[in-house]
């Protein structure tokens, strides 16, 4: 096999068997390196349980403390150290001294990109507060230094604020209709434990399917996937976000970024955009690689015929030009695609998006949707979820902010920020007259059996073979992001096969496995929604493309998709009408 | 292979909790860190960027096969 072959495998067949026959490990004995009948068990109480150390956590945590409520904070990683926090570089202030365009307008402004999928509640307030969050930030230290873990630390420590670090929460437990907490494992420590909290804050950001290229291994929807098994409706799961990554050295964020992790942050102001999509994916499904980004001319690229609509007032190719070439070619003279994970970035800069200067490969972000585009879905403009006492901030929410579409550089980062606060007010003051709940022992019982389950067996399926079968299935261009039924129909028995034989055979020798499993059957579970709901959506629009129904449906899918777990355990499906709340309307189940 | 070497490690396991992946852990004997997942690492330098003695060398090359979306 070649280096470049080694290096960079496409999806699919050829992966597959690539990986096959370079022996990562599939079934095998489960060689224990621990003893999981020895866990220690620990409980701990709190008012508002906040799950999650990144941008809406700090937020969430500081603002529960601040409004009276004994505030736990829980983390996988370390605070400021996990998710995508550390790699976004640019946050959003609309300032009203220095800012010509009203609220109004641009929120208006937003939905046009958008073409109505944001939500112009979330979107508004993002803007109203993104300044409020930003002058704290700036108190705390944020804008000196291009790590975060000191600034996070400052309100956090100055507070007295309980954290505790590199804990994984496997599950959220609901008991008579409400939250009642959270347990999880610790990965350093031979302890599991049980949070008893009467509200909790989902921070947990949004994640993907462990791609290369973007530094979301971490992140693998966790918290979504634990509040859809307690019944919560989530959204959101047929977007895309359209990241490329470089063809050299594929997986390597650092390399592929270009140093722009070593930057301290700077604030950005108003550019509504339409960036993002599946631009890039169609060029590539279409003219085949090699696949170059770069200002109008730079690229010597065939034009292409057809894609995702852009609309005129945000095209890169100007109005009336729908079939007329590659639409990377920016109006301002810069990239379109942004500069760093999830915020954007400044040309000229140290850190260059991947691809600008050579050949671009796909799929670097693959298995998330643009930022606050997917999670849970709210009933209100507080953060609540449809599980009284669970919410939710950040990527975590399914808030659609900014709309199914990249509309505002830097505005991922401030909507953690602002959201995050909403979301640790809003949960102390449904705290503030309810008491600490009981968690049965029968619950209790049933959650740690299922959470150390993969240490318990004697043979399995090792999370990392599962986790490459999966991204052979769900990661080609053809499959995910330049959809059409056929082939989402074929993958999705895939995934169903994963989810109905391999999950229940997943083994772990040691925590850090165990963290893989549990990792690995939320993937499984995103993948099985996305699928789903991609079949479902039978138009293209903003970054879900459908081949076979290319254009946007104005008449039927004026909705967004939530998703939810039926009585009888099944997924299932409804439609939200864009600009209202969840209604308990009759459920779209896929068959 | 993604996190290379660990060299002049003072054994402070700042790296281990700033990692995002649990690719870094500290070996129990020499309580200094060791790459104990490298099969893990997502290459984001967060590890070298933190290490206070700048101990930690990290290669662009991923450990395992690399799926992407076209090739």
């Amino acid at each position: 096999m070649s280096r470049r072959k080694f290096m960079g495998l496409a999806g699919g067949a050829l992966g597959m068997a690539a990986i096959a026959s370079m022996g990562v490990a599939g079934w095998a004995a489960n060689k224990l390196e621990i003893d999981p009948e020895a866990l220690e068990y620990l409980e701990n109480e709190t008012d508002v349980l906040i799950i999650g150390g990144g941008m809406a956590g700090l937020f969430a945590a500081v603002k529960a403390h601040d409004a009276g409520a004994k505030t736990l904070m829980v983390s996988k990683g370390r605070l400021g150290s996990s998710g995508e926090t550390p790699f976004a570089k640019g946050i959003f202030a609309y300032d009203p001294s220095t800012t010509e365009m009203s609220l109004d307008e641009f929120t208006d402004g937003v939905s046009r990109s958008a073409i109505g999928t944001n939500n112009p509640i979330y979107t508004r307030q993002m803007a109203e507060h993104s300044l409020d969050r930003v002058n704290e930030l700036r108190e705390w230290g944020f804008f000196d230094s291009a790590l975060y873990n000191k600034s996070f630390s400052k309100p956090i420590e100055e507070r007295n604020i309980d954290l505790l670090e590199r804990i994984v929460i496997t599950n959220l437990i609901k008991e008579n209709g409400k939250i009642c907490g959270a347990a999880g494992f610790s990965l350093d420590e031979e302890k599991v434990y049980i949070f008893k909290a009467k509200s909790v804050v989902l921070c947990t950001g949004a994640g993907g399917f462990k791609p290369n290229g973007f530094p979301i291994c971490d992140l693998t929807h966790d918290g979504t996937i634990m509040a859809y098994n307690i019944g919560a409706k989530v959204t959101g799961k047929e977007w895309n976000d359209g990241h490329p990554g470089q063809a050299t050295n594929s997986a390597a964020c650092f390399d592929g970024w270009h140093g722009m992790f070593e930057r301290v942050p700077s604030v950005e102001s108003v550019g509504i955009r339409h960036d993002l999509g599946v631009d890039l994916n169609y060029m590539a499904y279409t003219n085949g690689n090699p696949v170059q980004m770069g200002p109008p001319g730079a690229s010597e690229s065939k034009k292409v015929v057809g894609g995702p609509y852009v609309p005129a007032e945000f095209s890169q190719r100007g109005p009336d030009k729908h079939d007329d070439g590659p639409k990377d070619g920016p109006k301002d003279g810069k990239h379109p695609r942004g500069g760093k994970p999830g915020e954007g970035g400044k040309d000229g800069e140290a850190g260059s998006p991947p691809g600008m200067g050579g050949v671009s490969v796909g799929g670097s972000s693959a298995g998330m949707a643009i930022h606050k585009s997917e999670g849970l879905v709210p009933i209100n403009d507080k953060c609540e979820s449809t599980i009284p006492g669970l919410f939710a901030a950040g990527d975590a929410l399914g808030s659609y902010m900014a709309g199914a579409i990249y509309t505002q550089i830097g505005s991922s980062l401030a909507g953690s920020a602002v959201q995050g606060g909403i979301a640790g007010k809003a949960a102390a003051e449904y705290s503030a007259d309810k008491k600490i709940p009981n968690i049965s022992k029968t619950k209790i019982k049933e959650i740690k059996e299922e959470m150390l389950a993969p240490l318990h067996r004697t043979e399995g399926y090792s999370p990392a073979w599962v986790t490459q079968t999966l991204q052979g299935i769900m990661i080609p261009n053809f499959i995910i992001y330049i959809k059409k039924e056929g082939l989402l129909k074929a993958a999705l028995a895939y995934i169903e096969e994963l989810r109905d034989h391999h999950i229940p055979m997943l083994k772990a020798a040691d925590l850090h496995e165990l963290r893989l499993a549990h990792e690995t059957v939320n993937m499984i579970t995103t993948a099985e929604m996305k699928l789903k709901a991609s079949i479902l959506r039978t138009e293209s629009r903003c970054s879900h493309y459908r081949l076979d129904y290319p254009e946007t449906d104005k008449e039927n899918w004026q909705a967004w998709i939530n998703i939810f777990k039926g009585e009888d355990g099944r997924m299932k499906f409804e439609k939200q009408a864009f600009d209202s709340w969840p209604a308990s309307g009759k459920p779209l189940e896929y068959i | 292979m993604s996190i290379e070497s660990i060299d002049g490690c003072i054994g402070c396991g700042i790296c281990v909790k700033t990692c995002p992946t649990d690719v870094i852990r500290m070996d129990p004997v020499t309580n200094k860190a060791i790459i104990k997942y490298p099969a893990d690492c997502q290459i984001c330098h967060l590890c070298r960027m933190y290490c206070p003695v700048d101990a930690i060398t990290i290669s662009p090359e991923k450990s395992i096969p690399v799926i992407v979306s076209w090739g």
